[in-house]
């Protein structure tokens, strides 16, 4: 899926926002999936995004995203379920036996509460995540200048924020086309050994570094061709203006920030 | 006033040798320049030079000579690969970006905006995402946004390389604006096929020094130079340089609508030939394909029951405009897409379940942009990288042979990014030699290319002709996918209007009307002055022109 992790071209409600709106509501639900660890919180804030996905229609793209990150939340989940097996927690148990270990008891225990802190870890790491792919999914990298700029960050980095988000593609597609090229010339990636397929995506990295560099220089040239000099007080010809759906969304989040606090405090269970 | 090259000497390193030397020569105002010359000229550096790229970013090698401009002169520069110059998501944002470096106020950003949109009359595209366009359009938002910035000197490299027929019809219009308008124009290109119209004056370069400065209608009328320099001329030029040998006293021409007027005074009037059908293959082809359809995941039809066949020793051209379905058609083949509905079938078997790899033994694609394909250390593990893939036998002798006989014997322990495009693109094509395929495809294999290593391009594709291969090639270049093909197969919205003998395809010109690709010259002139037989090629037209003299 090539247009995957970039900006998708729509006329919904979130991409209808000003992009000051969306970086705020990102940088507040960074905020909370960092510290809210209730499982009924989070349970709540992921209702809260499902409603906003569906309101963009842009659930679709979530559920590429999840199937993208579901090894790496299956990971988190049997990490935690790993490093709690020779701790015995209080509460129900899923398996629990005793054995010795060099003349000293042990006990083995698969707990219920050790897969309930796998699933919340997972759950902050999948929200933090798709707040992100949220807010890149429907802000094009002009309006992530515009956006930063009217937050009085300096120009060379909002301009290197949006350069990195019309690079992205950029790589992405090449990457692409390079492994269908090599293997149109008899590369071997789809019928080989693990082993096989690793050392021939190495091969494939090559190619990739001589066209990535030779886009950064045609990149830079044009940077020159348009007198593009950090020193000159540059103008916008755009301007960013908020409009009553901002003021909706924003109310939305601030109050489903409000409760997903309060569901913490009122259902939280320590995880350490 | 005129902008003066004068005696520019440089060299990227101290010790290297001089990429120019002692160069010389104006760029007039209001008039459009054409900088010609065969790859590794220098044209690129000293585009680098004129834009001021060097010295001011590129500032460690060793420069001599002066561009001699007034100061507060502007010079804005228009690459071929408008991907990787605009800034912006969308239209108004892309040429904007230039306008706002200078830091012009609000009500100067505005009328320049609407200035240039009207200018290249592109209004109907200000909403629309950069993305979105189509190559054409994409480059017309690039000479937008470079016009914003009101430049003394437009510069434009190579920038239709990429485009397909209407892109460069309208890229075509774009520049007669220009040129009404006085803008001062350069363009680098070694392809004068598609601006002949439009260019005053010629520049041409060999190895970094100046062998010719003069007028349009002077260089047309210098064969020699013309060879020299490797650049693709109209075809009408082709026919009148091969003419005039014929005729002495023949008038210049060097467009099918001058030729037809030269000629028609010279040759007799003759009567329309008896309708002439090449025959057509019966069977199947030994590489066949049923039922194609392709519909992508976003819903969008790309390809639509489209049946095919080739034969063995064909060259097959695939015809059409960008979008019209060509490169996926050609994926399919090769194992890249898989048919939504359909089959691929190679002697007689689907070859669904094959990887791309597996396939490639059989029915190698070989890639439009070389950077893609090359990855090996030298040339010469470069040129074998298909047969050790494929487990090929080779020897090292053969090897050797084939860098000599296409001049790459002295690069061989070269490292293949280091060649020039065209190069590259020359090796890359070598490097199917030694594959096991039968079916060679090729993706716009010109790109790059100066006319000697496109005559180099037609011997490849002629020895694989002759040693039985089916060679499918896509490309724009209408005149020498004539002259190479023995089939057409066009493609239209992604549905197969026709697929037969070349002759017989020409024969339809309502087709070519609906695919909005003119034919080229030598087959319109061949069928308007009604020749005993339509011609593909030069040599061929001139030789019914002269045995049909009045």
């Amino acid at each position: 899926m090539r247009d995957f992790l970039q900006y998708v071209e729509m006329d919904s409600f979130l991409h209808r926002l000003d992009p000051r709106t969306k970086f705020a509501f990102f940088i507040m639900m960074s905020v909370l999936t960092s510290f809210i660890k209730s499982g009924v919180a989070l349970l709540f804030l992921l209702a809260v995004f499902m409603v906003i996905w569906q309101v963009s229609h842009i659930g679709k793209y979530m559920i590429t995203l999840l199937s993208k990150i579901k090894a790496l939340l299956l990971f988190i989940i049997l990490l935690w379920l790993a490093l709690g097996l020779f701790t015995v927690n209080i509460g129900p148990a899923i398996y629990r036996t005793s054995f010795q270990l060099f003349g000293t008891p042990r006990q083995f225990s698969l707990d219920w509460f050790d897969l309930y802190k796998g699933l919340v870890f997972a759950l902050r790491i999948f929200l933090m995540i798709s707040a992100f792919y949220t807010v890149i999914l429907s802000t094009n990298f002009s309006q992530i200048i515009l956006g930063l700029r009217s937050w009085k960050v300096p120009y060379p980095i909002s301009f290197g924020i949006g350069l990195v988000f019309q690079i992205i593609p950029m790589i992405i597609s090449e990457f692409a086309t390079i492994m269908e090229a090599q293997s149109s010339r008899g590369l071997e990636i789809e019928k080989c050994s693990a082993l096989t397929k690793m050392k021939n995506y190495i091969i494939i990295s090559l190619p990739l570094m001589f066209r990535v560099l030779s886009k950064g220089q045609a990149i830079s040239l044009a940077m020159h061709h348009y007198k593009l000099d950090f020193k000159v007080k540059r103008t916008s010809y755009k301007s960013i203006r908020s409009s009553w759906m901002d003021g909706v969304f924003s109310a939305v989040f601030i109050a489903a920030t409000v409760t997903t606090v309060v569901l913490h405090y009122r259902f939280n269970i320590p995880l350490s | 006033m005129s902008f003066a090259v004068k005696n520019i000497t440089y060299q990227y390193t101290p010790e290297g040798k001089p990429i120019l030397s002692d160069l010389s020569f104006e760029i007039r105002e209001a008039e459009v320049t054409a900088i010609v010359g065969p790859s590794g000229s220098g044209k690129s550096t000293l585009v680098n030079i004129l834009s001021g790229v060097i010295p001011e970013l590129l500032s460690q090698g060793v420069y001599s000579g002066s561009f001699d401009v007034e100061k507060g002169v502007s010079i804005s520069v228009v690459t071929q690969a408008p991907e990787n110059q605009l800034f912006g998501y969308g239209v108004e944002d892309a040429i904007a970006f230039g306008i706002e470096n200078i830091g012009l106020d609000e009500e100067e950003l505005s009328e320049r905006m609407e200035y240039v949109l009207d200018l290249l009359n592109i209004q109907h595209l200000r909403k629309r995402s950069v993305a979105t366009l189509s190559g054409g359009q994409r480059q017309a938002v690039c000479i937008a946004s470079v016009l914003a910035m009101r430049p003394d000197i437009l510069i434009m490299d190579e920038p239709v390389s990429s485009l397909d027929p209407n892109g460069k019809k309208m890229i075509q219009s774009v520049l007669n604006m220009l040129r009404a308008s006085g803008q001062t124009t350069v363009i680098v290109d070694n392809n004068l096929d598609w601006f002949s119209d439009i260019v005053d004056h010629v520049i041409g370069m060999v190895d970094g020094k100046v062998v010719f400065d003069g007028e349009k209608e002077t260089f047309f009328r210098d064969f020699q130079i013309q060879k020299k320099l490797g650049v693709t001329i109209p075809q009408a030029a082709e026919i009148y340089r091969e003419l005039s040998r014929k005729i002495p006293d023949l008038e210049m021409f060097y467009t099918p609508e001058d030729a037809k007027m030269e000629i028609a005074m010279r040759i007799k009037s003759l009567e329309p030939p008896a309708l002439q059908r090449e025959p057509e293959s019966e069977d199947e082809g030994f590489l066949s394909v049923t039922g194609l359809t392709k519909t992508f995941a976003d819903g969008f039809r790309a390809l639509i029951e489209v049946d095919a066949a080739f034969q063995p020793g064909k060259v097959v051209a695939i015809l059409g405009q960008n979008g019209s379905g060509k490169t996926t058609f050609v994926k399919h083949l090769n194992g890249l897409l898989r048919p939504t509905q359909g089959t691929v079938a190679y002697q007689g078997l689907e070859t669904t379940k094959k990887s791309v790899a597996q396939i490639s033994r059989d029915i190698i694609l070989v890639f439009q942009h070389p950077e893609h394909m090359i990855f090996e250390e030298t040339v010469y593990a470069e040129l074998t990288f298909c047969a050790r893939a494929q487990g090929v036998p080779f020897s090292e002798e053969e090897a050797l042979k084939t860098l000599e006989q296409y001049q790459l014997l002295e690069d061989k322990e070269e490292l293949p990014a280091n060649l020039s495009m065209g190069k590259k693109h020359i090796l890359t094509i070598l490097s199917v030699l030694f594959s096991s395929a039968e079916v060679v495809i090729l993706d716009e294999p010109t790109l790059g290319m100066d006319l000697h290593l496109k005559d180099k391009l037609v011997d490849i594709i002629q020895a694989l002709k002759n040693r039985g291969k089916t060679v499918i090639v896509i490309s724009h270049e209408i005149p020498l996918v004539f002259d190479i093909a023995d089939q057409l197969l066009i493609l239209d919205e992604g549905r197969k209007l026709v697929q037969g003998a070349k002759g017989n395809v020409a024969a339809r010109q309502d087709i070519f009307e609906q695919i909005n690709i003119d034919l080229p010259p030598v087959v319109a002139l061949s069928k308007y002055f009604n020749l005993p037989r339509v011609c593909f090629d030069v040599e061929s037209f001139v030789e019914e022109v002269a045995a049909n003299l009045a």
